[in-house]
């Protein structure tokens, strides 16, 4: 490619005052309107520029876009500030879809190390002593959770506390509830979506589906409470399921509305500020039922629906068993006992 | 803006590449490894817990 600018006379149509464009002075005009354009389509080079242009020969008047392009125009001072308006603009739109990765897939990487280490240092402690009821320091796992339902190794630790940095590990239980197997309710919360995403598939589960709390000396068994549409016929529908044995409506027949646990359902959407959904007696206060009539429950919580903070997912399920951890032989084992494997 | 980054760039085209190369893995690490985590407990969608 000729370096060469041919410098056509300024004559005709071209202003004086414009400096001709590089050698592409046939372009025809894009504007036909408005100040002078810059690439002002030339009158036929002189004999002298034709050499110099032939390359773009095929493109005469009338022709189309070159391959090559004229070399751009020094913008004036309001054209470099659009200019550079655009591109912080385009930044901006690739840094947010930059936070999107890092919310979806990295915070994913940050928290399976997290979560890794937890599992570790908790199967340790296992190891050593076998102490009944755990030492419930912030931010430490002292439980691990496992759901047959999403897979033979769905497990996370769950860690005391619901705070970012306790959330970010795995699952955490709410701080002042009841503790595994014990009556009253025990309430984990946990991520929908990054930072390992425990409970990304909590709305899959159906009633009676299983879930596990694994503590140093004993499996407790959950399983969840049946949902809204399912409470009117239960005894008589799925309620006779096998799978369902131990798992009642907790509705008492006799009383009005069905007693204390009338708000109780498996799975429930409420509000972020809906905080008796974890109450010993969920949704009621704490005084409705004295300690040692309440349900042993498990209760979690995620956001909802996926990908949004509005609402929360609430997923409550009934101890149905408790298996002590020298009666298996390891969670593999206590599948095949509850008929999960 | 980036035109101009360009041109401070030193060396042949080569080694402006690299550079760049460089500057923008260089501000993808901060923005993953500083500034999202400072952000992101700001921000109000992962929130999971009732209160």
């Amino acid at each position: 490619m000729p370096q060469r600018r041919p410098v056509p006379p300024p004559r005709g149509p071209v202003p004086p005052h414009q400096p001709p464009r590089g050698p592409q002075g046939q372009l025809p005009p894009r504007r036909p309107q408005g100040p002078p354009p810059r690439r002002y389509a030339a009158p036929p080079p002189p004999p002298g520029a034709a050499e110099e242009t032939v390359i773009l020969a095929p493109v005469g008047k009338g022709g189309t876009a070159t391959e090559e392009k004229p070399a751009p125009a020094p913008l004036g001072k309001g054209g470099v500030a659009i200019r550079t308006a655009g591109e912080v603009l385009i930044t901006l739109g690739l840094v947010v879809l930059l936070f999107m990765v890092y919310e979806l897939y990295v915070t994913d990487l940050f928290s399976a190390g997290k979560q890794s280490e937890a599992s570790d240092q908790l199967d340790g402690e296992w190891s050593h002593d076998r102490t009944l009821h755990p030492e419930l320091i912030d931010g430490k796992a002292f439980a691990r959770i496992h759901i047959p339902t999403f897979g033979v190794d769905y497990n996370f630790t769950i860690q005391e506390g619901t705070d970012d940095a306790a959330l970010e590990v795995g699952p955490g239980h709410y701080k002042g509830t009841a503790l595994p197997g014990e009556p009253g309710n025990f309430a984990v919360a946990g991520h929908r979506v990054g930072k390992g995403a425990p409970f990304n598939d909590l709305d899959n589960l159906s009633s009676c589906d299983q879930i596990v709390i694994e503590t140093s000396a004993d499996f407790y068994i959950y399983k969840v409470l049946p949902y809204d549409d399912e409470i009117e016929n239960w005894a008589g529908g799925k309620g006779a399921d096998p799978k369902c044995k131990g798992v009642s409506t907790l509705r008492d027949a006799n009383a009005e509305e069905g007693g204390a646990y009338s708000a109780t359902f498996g799975r429930k959407v409420v509000l972020p500020s809906q905080g008796t959904a974890v109450n010993p007696v969920p949704y009621k206060d704490a005084d409705v039922l004295p300690k040692a009539q309440q349900a042993a429950l498990l209760t979690l919580t995620t956001c909802h629906p996926q990908f949004s903070a509005r609402e929360r997912l609430i997923i409550t399920s009934v101890l149905t068993q408790q298996v002590p951890k020298n009666q298996v032989k390891d969670y593999g084992d206590l599948l095949s006992k509850i008929g999960e494997a | 803006m980036y035109a101009w980054i360009w041109r401070k760039l030193p060396g042949p085209f080569a080694a402006k590449l690299t550079i760049s190369v460089v500057l923008v893995l260089g501000v993808i690490a901060l923005l993953m490894f500083v500034v999202f985590p400072w952000l992101e407990p700001r921000l109000w969608f992962n929130e999971v817990a009732v209160n």
